[in-house]
């Protein structure tokens, strides 16, 4: 490091951050001095690119294996992520559809879980620029409420697409998506070709091709190998972050301290530096995810542009919340779902239907002797989601009736979404919560943990969106 | 199981057991069965020749293990099919998407290639339900 006190100290490099960030030096003055500490180096697209053609790259021995970062003690369950400049904007799918203004207020719609501390109206503009930073396309036309035209237009719909937006409107839309239906600055048009974690045409938005410019930034200093494992407190202060880089033990001062390592890492962080706040590691879990494949009669399902080409909303809303979950459908342009029956190649679509779930207190993460390597245990899954799993197998004949449906094939769950929820929630005090509405730590008032962790509930929409636009939102309010 | 099916797989059963591996293996190799089944299954295509066994060579790549090569054998002697197989379902899959056979919209009538195995990231097959191969327009009104 140049310095040995910071005026920003930022962990991690992932969208949580990266937002934040763009935010922040937005209104920050020139000589501010910030640092950023990142776990991982950088490994840039087009030798991921290599790996994936099995060609030799040097860059391979960044790959940090997440079995390795994390105790996994729950066989059943997966928790794929990457370290690295970038974190997980390396291997997510780019699904962005803003959550529903009703996943803010939970308790006080349904009687379930916790309401938000804030709501659908206070990010709806942070919603509108993360969706511009990311050039995401999508429809006019969304079930949340949304107004005027995407950055990009919407993908293509399949012909099922066609009937199913024909019979429901509003309630089955082109799947918003970081995803580029066109070529866009720094990305090339989605080939469709359903392998999205690294995009074989680099198409989707990532951290490494985003035009942010946060990291280009002459304020910014930018360490790579520093994994950060704990925090120095001093009364309700953070005085330092203690990391690990090339084996030796270092720290460094700061005025403010933020957190945007995926869940896992935030919550061991502040366990490894005794924060006692109950709710610390608490409640991490993701969606479930259940494939089903549905079976043409006599019709192909041709079209469509992107891997998950739209969604349809018509199990997410509504007074069954109060008994059971949301569900999310999203309808996935999978080459690998082909029927083998003469003729009928391409007479089937497939739906991935994804199960909002609430956080559990025996789904949690804890520091362990090593400090660097936390458990994660995830020992259920509430009744709550399991319920609605039952009560879609009922249902989906019934909305699908509007096509030929030749038979229903379900699958078993998926071990992972790729979405780390939970264990630094959000709330209205500390009592119920580790943040603040800002993602600010209820008693360390210099110290923001962002990202998914902070979800007070988890919604059946995809989080990256909303994490983003929560960064966005916590550093417009509080700079 | 009829006498027929039985008679087989006994046969099968005890080679695999009291036939020295060596003698075994001139009896055929996965990949022999790999192919026999593809052309089986398919038998209503034109496929070129010499492309399915390059497909199989590509996709095996030195897979040969006795058991395996037992149980290849019994498959294709019971006739067992995709539809009871994930194992033969997945193999012919594959050969379908690593093919022309998507590019040249499923016509039958035209023969069929293999370009390279099924890969996003190498081989030139787009996804069969896509855009690429089914534009907007065409199915504007389906």
């Amino acid at each position: 490091m140049k310095r040995d006190y910071y005026d920003l100290v930022v962990v991690g490099t992932g969208f949580a951050s990266s937002f934040f960030l763009k935010k922040y030096l937005s209104k920050a003055k020139r000589d501010q001095k910030i640092l950023v500490l990142e776990r991982g180096h950088f490994y840039p697209h087009e030798e991921r690119l290599k790996a994936k053609r099995k060609e030799h790259t040097d860059y391979e021995k960044y790959e940090e294996p997440w079995e390795k970062a994390i105790n996994n003690n729950s066989p059943y369950k997966k928790w794929p992520f990457t370290t690295g400049l970038g974190g997980c904007s390396n291997c997510w799918w780019g699904c962005t559809p803003r959550f529903m203004p009703s996943d803010f207020k939970m308790k006080t719609l349904y009687g379930v879980g916790e309401d938000w501390p804030i709501d659908y109206n206070d990010l709806d503009p942070y919603y509108y620029e993360a969706e511009e930073l990311m050039h995401v396309s999508g429809p006019e036309g969304t079930p949340f409420p949304r107004v005027g035209k995407y950055p990009l237009p919407a993908h293509e719909f399949s012909i099922v697409d066609k009937i199913l937006h024909k019979t429901y409107g509003n309630k089955y839309i082109s799947q918003p998506t970081a995803r580029a239906s066109r070529s866009t600055v720094g990305r090339n048009r989605c080939m469709t070709s359903s392998t999205c974690d690294t995009c074989p045409v680099n198409a989707k938005f990532t951290i490494e091709n985003s035009n942010l410019g946060v990291y280009e930034d002459d304020r910014v200093e930018l360490v790579y190998g520093a994994q950060v494992y704990s925090l120095e407190l001093s009364g309700d202060v953070v005085k330092k972050v203690h990391f690990i880089q090339d084996g030796k033990e270092q720290s460094i001062g700061g005025e403010v301290i933020v957190l945007g390592a995926n869940p896992f890492f935030n919550s061991n962080i502040l366990q490894n530096a005794g924060d006692k706040n109950p709710f610390v590691g608490k409640g991490v879990g993701e969606q479930l995810g259940v494939q089903v494949l549905i079976y043409l009669d006599n019709m192909s399902n041709a079209g469509g542009s992107t891997w998950v080409n739209a969604n349809g909303y018509m199990l997410y809303d509504g007074a069954h919340r109060k008994d059971f979950a949301a569900c999310l459908m999203e309808v996935s342009n999978a080459p690998y779902y082909i029927r083998l029956e003469r003729g009928k190649y391409l007479n089937i679509a497939s739906f991935r239907l994804l199960f909002e779930d609430i956080p559990l207190d025996n789904n949690y993460v804890k520091n362990t002797s090593n400090k660097l390597v936390p458990d994660v245990f995830h020992t259920k899954r509430s009744d709550y989601t399991l319920k609605a799993l039952e009560n879609m197998k009922k249902k989906l004949p019934d909305i699908l009736s509007c096509l030929p449906v030749e038979k229903l094939k379900f699958l078993d769950p998926f071990p992972n979404e790729g979405h780390i929820i939970g264990g630094t929630r959000m709330s209205k005090d500390s009592a119920s919560g580790v943040v603040d509405k800002h993602m600010v730590h209820h008693q360390y008032r210099n110290l923001f943990v962002l990202g998914a962790g902070a979800f007070t509930t988890y919604s059946a929409s995809n989080p990256t969106l909303t994490l983003s636009a929560m960064s966005l939102f916590a550093a417009d309010k509080v700079f | 199981m009829n006498r027929r099916k039985f008679l087989i797989l006994s046969g099968v059963a005890v080679g695999g057991v009291a036939i020295p591996a060596s003698v075994f293996f001139v009896s055929g190799t996965i990949k022999n069965y790999a192919v026999l089944f593809i052309e089986r299954e398919l038998s209503y295509l034109k496929l070129e020749p010499g492309s399915v066994a390059k497909y199989v060579d590509d996709r095996f790549d030195g897979t040969n293990n006795l058991m395996d090569r037992v149980k290849w054998k019994a498959m294709y002697y019971l006739n067992v099919s995709w539809k009871s197989s994930d194992q033969i379902l997945e193999l012919i899959k594959y050969y379908l998407l690593s093919s022309d056979f998507f590019i040249n919209k499923m016509d039958e009538s035209k023969m069929v290639s293999y370009l390279g195995l099924y890969s996003p990231y190498k081989s030139p097959v787009p996804n069969p339900f896509a855009y690429t191969l089914h534009p907007p327009i065409e199915i504007k009104n389906a």
